[in-house]
């Protein structure tokens, strides 16, 4: 990592995040006019279509056959369901398939009916298969009121401690560090239309905690080291090199667990739920917290926190001479 | 520290994690003992978010609405009367609306649809107060009201379908959405001063019933709850005079000092007026309920007192909750667990590798702070949703970081020749005041999370909280241990894969 003498790579550095921002939010109007949604919600958040089934033990005591008939007639129909569930009910269950917006509804209507004419089709009759449009009202807009409060206080509280028992300079990129890295999980969370459910705000937050986890190790090294005299004659480059070096393993802990266990996530949970759409959202959102955490705090502010030292030691200087 | 010591406190230590180990992983069948046919172990009594224990659902529909398969029940082979019952029903996609609901609509049935979009966010809002960690309310066909809540079975419910402890939660579920679904403005009524059946004592007032209350919140405190009611200045003048009223009014044992707060025609709590009320707020005590009934009372009160009605009514003594599997699949708990136990297991064989003998010493750390977590979200009933999972792991991360960082530090320390004993007190007098202030930043961020935000993001803002603490204090009894294990070994230079460097003067 020293080798790469990242502190020289500021405008690299700049100009890829610039183009993250930018490709993010114009990708986000472009949906936002074309499918009215700057991210891409989740079922909680937006419409979607249904089928239930309700079926009486009685006629099916099978429910891996009932779903088999189910599958059948979708196929038939040319429609493919993201999700399904289960819950009983008096004397039965309720199958519940659930399809995207975009799904022809007129296709799923016929595969519901045709469900309905052959769950009926014996004598008892009383089991049923209807199509349903469901609208959501938004309902995460509390959670994320508060959590971009909790966040803004956050940052600040940060920024202050910093200031106080750290440096100006610090302060200011460890700043820069968070309000940095959630514009890159934001930005990733609108280009790579990832569905947006109810967690993503904590992921956002999570995102925040990690950059200051990092933030913590790598100025606390460079605080530490500046305290040595040999250290402190180096360049400002050279002092943030060895710092980004010494510290990257501490600093990259946290993402790398958080990987880890999107991973495994994504890799057990796609075989519980048979599907991977399901797991998409809070496993690939956990990947995106990871990566912005990682390129953020160990690639985007070390060469900023040198360009801020520089102008920090600069205007230190000159402010010593006129004295 | 003698040899046979420190065995003595490292057995004890290894005893007490593989104790509590097994309390917290293994659920036991006990026949006899005093009706208690089962312990659940601490993880399967850890409250599950939606996303792990699936969500309740129910379809609620307004008045003059009902589903298809309730119009093919009753018509389906019917006679003539009943028949011609059912014949102002219309179809509308997959329910059946009177004809005669459009009645009181200008706009007829667009009218109605508007009503029930209505209902659905001032809905939305009332949920949204039970700080769920992830629900919905939904328009569905236009003319229904789907709501989807967590159902925050632990896993001993989640998995067993008969069980007391499920219906314990479902019965709690059923009455919430109920409670939501109160429809009717919020009437105060009282039988001396007013008129219990129809009148009140509030619509009789000139002055609108959100000018009254600034808020109405739930308190707990010592095992008791009650709701709070903030005044403003119209509401206090109010309360003064009325139960100024009820107090002169009713003498007599038998006459109502009480004035019932009711929504629609449904009474939901009362005040017993003992004398005149002249504060600012006042509260009323929830005999036999708990800290979610106060709770639902303060959330559907204070809608309604600030004005979010229902328009339409709903059938709130009969409607179906629906238990649903998890999308995540019905063993998606189970998945969890052993990508959680993957981590540990991986977090544990690093350090080992890495520190040797020291490495053991930071995997008796992930598995104390493992307990730690899972005995905390037991009592402190926190739901655990992915996302929580995700935080704990940070919680790990930061532990597992901090001890490396010791680590190296003391390795650093002891290449420049000191013994083990010194490089270690100067490794941790080097990371004193970096280790402790990431901490101090962390756990006052994990504080304003927890008490700030609602939801699922208060809810990891504690995990986090809980974490960050274990973290400090398990990287400090990584001290303890390195001292207990340390202290037996001869060569005081060579410890654990530290290797002072050779000097030639040696």
């Amino acid at each position: 990592m020293t080798n790469l003498k990242l502190s020289s790579k500021m405008h690299i550095m700049v100009a890829l995040t610039a183009a993250i921002i930018a490709i993010g939010f114009a990708m986000g109007m472009i949906f936002q006019f074309v499918a009215n949604g700057y991210f891409n919600y989740g079922q909680e958040n937006s419409s979607y279509q249904t089928v239930v089934v309700d079926y009486a033990v009685v006629e099916f005591d099978d429910r891996d056959e009932l779903i088999k008939l189910c599958d059948e007639e979708f196929d038939k129909a040319g429609v493919k369901y993201y999700s399904s569930n289960y819950g009983s009910i008096d004397m039965g269950g309720e199958l519940t398939f659930t399809f995207a917006n975009s799904v022809d509804g007129a296709k799923i209507q016929s595969a519901s009916d045709a469900i309905h004419e052959r769950l009926n089709a014996s004598a008892t009759a009383s089991s049923n298969a209807s199509y349903h449009v469901v609208n959501t009202q938004h309902g995460t807009w509390k959670t994320v009121t508060y959590g971009a409060i909790a966040v803004a206080a956050a940052i600040a509280f940060q920024f202050i401690y910093f200031a106080v028992r750290y440096r100006l300079t610090m302060a200011f990129a460890a700043l820069l560090a968070n309000v940095h890295n959630l514009a890159i999980f934001i930005s990733l969370l609108a280009i790579t239309r990832v569905p947006i459910g109810s967690s993503v705000a904590v992921f956002g937050v999570l995102t925040v905690l990690m950059t200051m986890i990092g933030c913590c190790l790598f100025f606390d090294k460079m605080r530490k080291n500046l305290k040595d005299e040999k250290f402190a004659s180096l360049g400002v480059g050279e002092q943030v090199d060895t710092c980004v070096g010494a510290s990257l393993v501490n600093t990259v802990t946290s993402s790398v667990a958080v990987t880890a266990i999107a991973v495994l996530l994504f890799v057990l949970l796609a075989i519980s739920a048979l599907s991977v759409q399901m797991i998409i959202s809070p496993v690939v959102i956990a990947l995106i917290c990871a990566v912005a955490n990682v390129y953020g705090t160990a690639f985007f502010i070390p060469p900023v926190y040198a360009r801020f030292k520089r102008i920090g030691d600069d205007f230190k200087a000159k402010h010593t001479n006129k004295k | 520290m003698g040899k046979i010591k420190s065995a003595i406190i490292t057995a004890i230590l290894v005893a007490a994690i593989v104790v509590l180990g097994v309390f917290a992983t293994v659920s036991y069948t006990t026949p006899g003992s005093n009706g208690v046919g089962k312990f659940n172990s601490f993880i399967s009594s850890i409250k599950l978010g939606g996303e792990l224990s699936g969500n309740a659902e129910a379809v609620l529909y307004p008045e003059g609405v009902i589903s298809a398969s309730e119009y093919a029940l009753y018509t389906t082979g019917a006679e003539e009367d009943k028949l011609e019952d059912y014949a102002k029903y219309q179809k509308r996609g997959s329910v059946y609306v009177d004809e005669n609901a459009f009645e009181d609509y200008e706009n007829g049935e667009e009218g109605f649809k508007a009503d029930v979009l209505k209902d659905a966010q001032v809905l939305a809002k009332r949920f949204g107060e039970k700080g769920y960690s992830g629900y919905s309310v939904s328009v569905q066909d236009d003319y229904t009201v789907k709501v989807s809540v967590p159902t925050n079975f632990p896993y001993a419910a989640y998995a067993d379908n008969g069980s007391s402890l499920r219906s314990s939660y479902t019965s709690e579920i059923e009455r919430t959405i109920g409670y939501m679904f109160f429809d009717g403005e919020l009437t105060l009524r009282n039988t001396e001063i007013g008129n219990t059946g129809a009148d009140n004592i509030i619509t009789p007032l000139t002055a609108d019933v959100t000018s009254y209350f600034k808020s109405i919140t739930n308190v707990s405190a010592g095992g008791n709850y009650a709701v709070r009611l903030n005044l403003t200045k119209a509401g206090r003048e109010l309360f003064k005079d009325v139960t100024t009223r009820i107090t002169s009014v009713a003498t007599e044992e038998d006459d109502d000092k009480a004035i019932g707060f009711y929504i629609g025609d449904n009474k939901l709590i009362a005040l017993n007026v003992d004398g005149t009320i002249d504060s600012g707020s006042f509260y009323i005590g929830i005999e036999n309920g708990d800290a979610a009934l106060a709770r639902d009372y303060a959330i559907v009160l204070n809608s309604v007192a600030n004005g979010d009605v229902l328009s339409l009514g709903y059938g709130t003594d009969d409607f179906t909750v629906v238990y649903k599997t998890s999308a995540l699949g019905a063993i998606a708990p189970v998945y969890l667990g052993i990508a959680l136990l993957f981590i540990i297991i991986a977090a544990i064989i690093y350090s080992v590798v890495r520190y040797k003998k020291l490495g053991l010493v930071n995997a008796l750390m992930i598995l104390i702070y493992s307990l730690a977590i899972i005995i905390a979200l037991m009592l402190i009933e926190i739901q655990l949703t992915i996302a929580g999972a995700v935080t704990a792991v940070l919680g790990l991360a930061l532990l597992c970081a901090s001890n490396f960082a010791l680590f190296e530090n003391v390795r650093g320390e002891t290449k420049k020749g000191k013994t083990m004993q010194s490089a270690v007190k100067s490794g941790y007098k080097n990371m004193l005041l970096g280790i402790l202030e990431m901490h101090i930043i962390l756990v006052i961020v994990a504080l304003m999370l927890a008490l700030i935000c609602v939801g699922e993001l208060a809810s990891c803002g504690l995990i986090f909280f809980i974490a960050t603490l274990a973290s400090y204090v398990l990287y400090w009894f990584t001290r303890f241990m390195w001292y207990v294990l340390s202290s037996p070994v001869k060569d005081k230079f060579k410890f654990c894969g530290f290797t002072r460097e050779e000097y030639e003067n040696d």
